[in-house]
């Protein structure tokens, strides 16, 4: 049982804070079973190093193969959507064009509920006022037209009735 | 004229930019330690060396998603540990596992010395061993250990504890016999 204020096994793992190993450090140069304690992980340690490690049988090592290497726009593209940081930068762009949108579109104004009976019979009457109105004009035309013609067809007449029935020095 | 050695970070931007010749001098880095940390929870050398190759490949096709290039060892040795437990699923209803290669003796030390290491680390449960091999082995942090590992710190060093008293237990004889 140990009696150090901080866990023996962290002190010498090194993983005890600068000033929690300094006082560990006191405690362990006074206390006899606690020193014992440290010399034990130490030999058992020791004892694991004993088995060194292996050199590796085979290097590995790869091969540049432009063949097979991804394009410089592939490239750029998997690294922008590997990248965090660019995904939540693009998600955020992309947020704020939304808002932006949203904020300044107006939607054109509803037209409002047309009466489309009425309409149709307003249509109709002013197709019908229309009508009557170039008849009458069209009648109004001809008949004016008519009057000046038997105006100028009297006149004619009359002249040549005179001409007819009393020639000049008949009188 | 100032030199100043290549960091890892450096090779990785390199590599993600498609310099394969940076991503080969950052396996040779790294290799090693990854093979062996899969060589001690594997127990297996050709299955190592697989996984080996196919975690930096992995890595290689993935470097882009590795958001800070200091992280890499905790990043790398995660893909590893999870290529050692997809493999552990798939042979685990063969029971290949229980096959576990003899340890070779190395210059420094006795065979009797390796076997009983291996031995007594083969007692430990799976989870116990990768904690072991990390810390001792591997000398990695707590925090990384917890990232590697997809678990909370406490629970890290609780398997790391624990395995350590059943080490200490087992390896004491050793001691007394005077073969450390």
């Amino acid at each position: 049982m140990s009696c150090s204020p901080f866990d023996l096994r962290d002190y010498f793992f090194g993983e005890l804070p600068d000033d929690e190993r300094r006082q560990a450090d006191l405690h362990i140069k006074s206390c006899l079973s606690c020193r014992e304690e440290v010399d034990r992980l130490r030999s058992t340690q020791a004892v694991l190093l004993t088995v060194p490690d292996e050199e590796i049988p085979q290097r590995i090592g790869f091969i540049s193969d432009r063949v097979y290497e991804p394009s410089p726009v592939r490239r750029w593209w998997q690294a922008f959507w590997g990248s965090a940081p660019r995904l939540v930068f693009a998600s955020a762009a992309m947020l704020s064009v939304a808002i932006i949108v949203s904020a300044t579109y107006r939607p054109a104004t509803p037209v409002a509920n047309v009466d489309v009976v009425k309409l149709q019979a307003d249509f109709t009457r002013q197709l019908n006022e229309a009508v009557v109105k170039a008849v009458a004009d069209n009648d109004a035309w001809h008949e004016e037209r008519t009057a000046k013609l038997l105006d100028v067809a009297a006149k004619y007449a009359a002249r040549e009735y005179r001409t007819v029935y009393f020639p000049e020095g008949s009188r | 004229m100032i030199f100043r050695a290549v960091e890892d970070a450096d090779l990785i931007l390199k590599a993600r930019r498609g310099e394969v010749e940076a991503f080969n001098l950052l396996i040779s880095r790294w290799e090693k330690r990854v093979f062996n940390y899969l060589l001690r929870i594997l127990q297996n050398r050709e299955d190592a060396l697989d996984l080996s190759q196919d975690v930096f490949l992995k890595a290689y096709q993935n470097l882009r998603k590795l958001d800070d290039p200091q992280r890499f060892p905790a990043w790398l040795f995660r893909i590893a540990h999870n290529e050692a437990y997809s493999l552990f699923r798939k042979r685990k209803p063969e029971g290949e596992l229980e096959t576990t290669e003899r340890p070779e003796a190395s210059a420094a030390f006795p065979i009797e010395l390796s076997i009983a290491v291996t031995s007594a680390l083969n007692k430990l449960n799976a989870d116990q061993r990768e904690a072991v091999v990390l810390k001792i082995y591997q000398g990695f942090k707590f925090e990384e250990m917890s990232e590697i590992l997809s678990c909370p710190v406490s629970t890290v060093k609780s398997r790391l504890y624990t395995a350590l008293e059943l080490l200490k237990a087992d390896l004491s004889p050793l001691k007394v016999r005077g073969v450390v």
